[in-house]
């Protein structure tokens, strides 16, 4: 229900943009940024640069763009109990991209992939539109260079047989969304860190206990030369715990658990989040008298809503961005499914959405959540994979071959990175699925027709394809037994065409706010065989001294 | 953990330049005295650094020396452009230093180009939690003490594989242990709108010139204490106030040649700044001297008699000789080590000396910027008298011995996070063959009539090298003139040129020194080096040379911009001569 409302709400802002343009056009004191002092200042400049904007010898530009990122942030961090930086930061950081050319080739590449400065906090116009007319004049006369300097590069190369236009067409949107605030009181909160990260004091053998938060108000601004005119904000409200400890091998065990919301009042109460501190340092507790996972392992593996978010994250999202090849090559895109479409690339019971007009699925909330992207172009649901076929890419402006428009994923890393197609809300769904402890029963099964002792099941991953928490789950008596130092190895593109064998019917949304905000939701996974190896610890050893006694204890 | 720690960062323009300002107060001594009983940094540092070196002085290789060093520091910085504030910021942290030396002082684990082995620096609670304290020191003493005793190790193998080297001295001085304990500040609270405001106020000058293209005005005020604890049982504990204001310009010529004035001003508090009204008459300066450059024509190669302004001479002084006066210059195979066999012999004209004096905290009244008590490997600051009536006679000391200077005199130092290596403090010239400034002038004339050359050269302003970059980042440092006059033998008025480039061999210039002004000028500024940016100044008179070698500058070949600036859109007075191109 919530997902055809928002996308009825999506048709609407459409139909209304492009209803009100003419009028617009007409009645330009009627715009809408009237009420914005930065949206205005960076109307003024952009009217300006596209009338006069002009070299000798040189074309004027087709396309201009303006972005402020207005980046509020609030950072504290906590070491052992005490409070190590806080940090209140705010800027306004501008991007300007000018292309010189048309839609079939233009200057976007090299230097003329776009201009920065640093904006005023204030909204002092002539201040505002200065750092503006200098980027943009920085940006104009780069463009220019670029597009010789890529010509005479097209000149060496083969043309193409389908030639690829340089830039997608797109229709103007106007849409003024209400601002993003930070405002709160930092002390509650930094009690949290302080009182989280205490947990060694109970647990000595912690080694090192850590705790931070990151509070933003983002607030974006968006003109074009096209007609475009956007104004949105939100907030991102982060907590981390990161703890960590040796084995007595020298092993070293981390475990981490992270917050991340768009509104505060989602934010974990004090006791909650210390409570999860202590949970953690009890895993660590755990897995530190864990045994050591055996050499080799191959067969089946099961993977927790948790972990297969993450798995689908690392090997699915990244393959399938329209992502334009260097200049020259002939792909279609880059990444592992480049040349996979139309053809399998998972089991046939899944299938992949990506929406980012969802604000949250099965209940949880998605982090993904947009209406309208950083180009400038409204967001769509895209059906990525339909029963395991890839019949789609998440694009920005910038064209593939087959792959004219955009489908609302162009998004920007805060704060100046350029727009590219990017993950919003990554969805998996299995036409067939079975409960958690079917699928355990079915990861038993697997194992007792190869004869093996027991299989595995991940909790959570750890960075670079290591297993955070993995159990043996033994076929004998089918108890689970908490192991440690595995990592993952021939998970690829194949196996998860081939191998992939069963899916739960849970969900896991996994919120990711670093670079750009996106979220993933999937079901449990069962693969029928995968390799599980015993991660390298030989440079891991136990500090020379021991670590302090407290001061408490004297 | 699943969260990577990206923040946004700002690239705050910072501007790390050796630059003018006579008008400056000294850095703030803190009162001396007994520190606070209850100092819990300082004792839980002293603790920790006990409780390390008895455990790591038994392991193999063994640690011979552990020093602890905490900055405390306490950071406002608002920045401003065209009247509005582009940033303002408030900072409060505590970065420690662990150096760690295994192996002896003889052969240890810093040998040749392995210093970076010795130090690891991390954030440090700021609040006075002994346990939290504790904890990550320990983290970062054992992670030190792995480094080093791996660099140890090649050290040691290399040592035996290569040739001899040819200077055969220790990696580290003997030296009595120092202790110094100055009580906190009581620090008043800072006043960011304050802050805020100066630089608004300062930014907005340029907003009358359409030919500055870009500007900017940024206040830092900066409190710190130092606390420094060693295995040799050093316990030294200093502090810090200074306010320092940069304000930077630009415009361009219409030849793509970019043109910047910087100035800066420091003070030990807010209120010590010069008045607003002296700060906005050297913004109008700034505008109209760039206004100036625009115009000037550019320089020609030109070799001949020139005449240098103290504070110009400071600065060439401070880059081309203060430099090469480095101790650890003289040692790193990678070096020129233009002076290190110059010992006892002339490298000057008899009638300059040159001292180096860390100790002096006020030169005729103006304050020099280059002030401490104690350097940042916790060596009392001394007075070091380098070149004696043109004979050079000693270096500037860090504790890594050189052939024939086995100890530190007090010049060891370092920001936050780096090594010390031998640095420059109050870089003192001074001269016994002075004459007015006025005659100077003449006798600048009567050298250009008896070399039979068109005209002199007169260098108002030197920029010793400046950068927009961050301030973690070593910056290499040139000399550019920016403000230089042409200077006829005839009744013809001096002539602004643009572009100039000194060439040649600089200390080669130097020995071609005829005389100076009787009255000294200081330039405070940062100074940027491998061991990173500290705090400098350097004092000199006038000076008048026989012969600079200048060049044309390379520069950009970008135009103006072509729009003229907001504000300006319907003025012809800001239409850049030839931008060309409107419609």
């Amino acid at each position: 229900m919530i997902r055809r409302g928002l996308r009825l709400a999506v048709l609407v802002l459409l139909s209304v943009t492009i209803f009100a343009l003419p009028l617009l056009a007409q009645q330009k004191e009627m715009s809408p940024s009237d009420a914005d002092p930065v949206l205005q200042a960076m109307e003024t400049e952009l009217e300006r640069s596209k009338t006069a904007l002009k070299l000798d010898q040189v074309a004027a530009a087709y396309y201009i763009e303006y972005r402020i990122y207005d980046v509020d942030s609030y950072e504290g961090e906590a070491a052992f109990g005490a409070i190590r930086n806080t940090d209140r930061t705010r800027l306004r950081f501008l991007r300007v991209v000018v292309r010189i050319g048309d839609y079939k080739q233009d200057s976007y590449y090299g230097q003329g992939s776009g201009s920065y400065g640093i904006v005023p906090l204030e909204d002092d116009p002539i201040a505002i539109r200065h750092q503006i007319w200098d980027a943009t004049d920085r940006a104009y006369k780069a463009a220019a260079e670029a597009l010789t300097a890529k010509q005479a590069l097209l000149k060496q190369l083969a043309p193409p047989d389908e030639p690829v236009d340089d830039f997608a067409h797109a229709e103007p949107v106007q849409s003024i969304g209400p601002l993003a605030k930070l405002d709160f009181d930092p002390q509650p909160w930094l009690a949290m860190l302080q009182s989280a990260s205490a947990v060694y004091k109970d647990e000595p053998e912690l080694e090192s206990a850590g705790a931070m938060l990151r509070f933003q108000a983002i607030n974006r601004y968006f003109v074009n030369s096209e007609g475009t005119v956007v104004r949105s904000g939100y907030n991102n409200f982060e907590m981390d715990i990161g703890l960590s400890a040796q084995a007595s091998d020298g092993m070293k065990l981390e475990r981490s658990h992270s917050y991340i919301e768009s509104k505060i009042k989602d934010m974990p109460s004090a006791a909650d989040f210390h409570a999860q501190a202590v949970q953690l340092a009890g895993t660590l507790k755990v897995l530190r008298n864990a045994p050591v996972v055996d050499e080799e392992y191959r067969g089946p593996v099961l993977f927790s809503a948790d972990a297969a978010s993450t798995v689908f994250l690392d090997f699915v999202g990244e393959n399938i961005l329209g992502r334009r090849p260097r200049l020259g090559q002939t792909a279609r895109t880059v990444g592992q499914f480049a040349s996979s479409y139309k053809t399998r690339v998972l089991p046939d019971f899944l299938s992949v959405v990506d929406d980012p007009t969802l604000a949250s699925f099965a209940g949880q909330p998605l982090l993904g959540n947009y209406q309208i992207d950083d180009e400038g172009v409204p967001a769509a649901p895209v059906t990525v994979v339909d029963k395991g076929i890839l019949v789609n890419y998440l694009m920005g402006r910038e064209p593939i071959r087959g792959f004219p428009s955009s489908n609302g994923h162009g998004r920007a890393r805060v704060p100046s990175n350029p727009a590219g197609p990017s993950v919003g809300n990554l969805i998996v769904t299995a036409s067939e699925s079975l409960p958690p402890a079917e699928l355990k029963k079915k990861l038993l099964e697997i194992c007792q027709q190869r004869d093996l002792p027991y299989g595995y099941f991940v909790g959570t991953m750890g960075p670079q394809n290591s297993l955070r928490l993995l159990h043996k789950v033994w076929v004998k008596d089918g108890h689970e037994e908490l192991v440690r130092g595995g990592v993952l190895e021939g998970l690829d593109a194949r196996a998860l065409r081939s191998d992939l064998v069963a899916a739960g019917n849970d969900v896991n949304v996994e919120n990711r706010p670093q670079n750009i905000p996106h979220s993933i939701a999937s079901p449990s996974l069962l693969f029928d065989e995968l390799d599980v190896k015993r991660v390298t610890t030989n440079k891991d050893k136990l500090p020379e001294y021991a670590a302090p006694d407290l001061a408490s204890a004297k | 953990m699943k969260s990577s720690r990206h923040a946004v960062r700002l690239a705050v323009v910072l501007i790390c330049a050796f630059s003018s300002n006579p008008t400056v107060a000294a850095p703030e001594a803190g009162q001396k005295g007994a520190t606070q009983k209850d100092d819990i940094l300082l004792s839980s540092m002293q603790t920790e650094l006990q409780r390390a070196q008895g455990q790591l002085s038994k392991q193999d290789p063994g640690l011979y020396f552990l020093s602890y060093s905490v900055h405390e520091d306490d950071s406002l910085v608002a920045v401003a452009s065209q009247g509005a504030l582009l940033t303002s910021a408030h900072d409060s942290r505590r970065t420690a230093d662990v150096v760690v030396r295994v192996g002896a002082p003889g052969l240890d684990n810093t040998h040749l180009g392995n210093r970076v082995s010795a130090i690891d620096s991390g954030a440090l609670p700021r609040e006075d939690d002994r346990d939290a304290i504790a904890r990550v020191l320990w983290q970062l003493t054992y992670q030190e003490y792995r480094k080093a005793a791996s660099a140890y190790l090649n050290v040691k193998t290399s040592s035996e594989v290569q040739a001899k080297e040819e200077d055969t001295s220790p990696d580290f001085s003997i030296e009595k242990p120092s202790t110094h304990l100055e009580s906190a500040h009581a620090a008043a609270s800072p006043d960011q709108a304050a802050l805020e405001k100066l630089v608004r106020e300062y930014s907005e000058g340029f907003r009358k010139y359409p030919y500055v293209y870009t500007s900017v005005a940024s206040a830092t005020i900066e409190r710190g204490r130092q606390l420094y604890v060693s295995s040799e049982g050093s316990r030294v504990v200093t502090s810090s106030r200074l306010t320092r204001v940069a304000i930077e310009a630009q415009t361009r010529a219409d030849d793509g040649m970019d043109l910047i004035r910087v100035e800066t001003f420091q003070a030990g508090s807010l209120d010590q700044l010069p008045p607003a009204t002296e700060i906005a008459a050297r913004v109008e300066k700034m505008a109209t001297d760039l206004k100036a450059l625009r115009d000037a024509p550019v320089a020609e190669p030109y070799d001949g008699p020139a005449l240098l302004s103290g504070r110009a001479s400071a600065v060439f002084f401070h880059e081309v000789l203060g430099h090469r006066l480095e101790g650890h210059r003289q040692r790193g195979e990678d070096e020129g080590q233009t002076f290190t066999k110059k010992v006892n012999q002339p490298v000057l004209p008899d009638f300059l000396s040159v001292a180096d004096d860390p100790t002096q905290s006020v030169l005729d009244g103006v304050p020099l910027s280059g002030f401490y008590e104690y350097d940042d490997e916790g060596m009392p600051a001394q007075r070091v008298e380098v070149i004696q009536n043109g004979i050079l006679k000693n270096f500037l000391m860090s504790r890594m011995p050189i052939k024939g200077f086995a100890n530190s005199n007090g010049h060891g130092r370092a920001q936050a996070g780096l090594m010390p290596t031998g640095r420059q403090g109050n870089l003192i010239v001074s001269s016994s063959k002075t004459v007015k400034d006025s005659d100077l002038r003449q006798l600048l004339k009567d050298e250009i009539k008896k070399e039979s050359k068109p005209y002199g050269l007169y260098f108002e302003d030197i920029q010793g090298g400046f950068t927009l970059t961050q301030r973690t980042l070593p910056q290499a440092f040139e000399v550019l003139p920016i403000l230089v006059w042409r200077v006829y033998a005839d009744d013809r008025p001096d002539e602004l040129v643009r572009g100039v480039n000194i060439v040649g061999t600089p200390l080669a210039a130097m020995e071609r020194i005829l005389a100076t002004g009787n009255h000294p000028e200081v330039f405070n500024g940062i100074c940027g080096a491998e061991s990173g940016n500290v705090a400098v100044s350097a004092v000199a008179p006038a000076m008048l040379f026989s012969e600079i070698e200048v060049q044309k500058q390379a520069h950009s070949l970008n135009r103006p911009p072509i729009l003229p600036p907001p504000g300006f859109e319907k003025s012809d007075a800001a239409q850049p001569s030839n931008a060309g191109g409107r419609p």
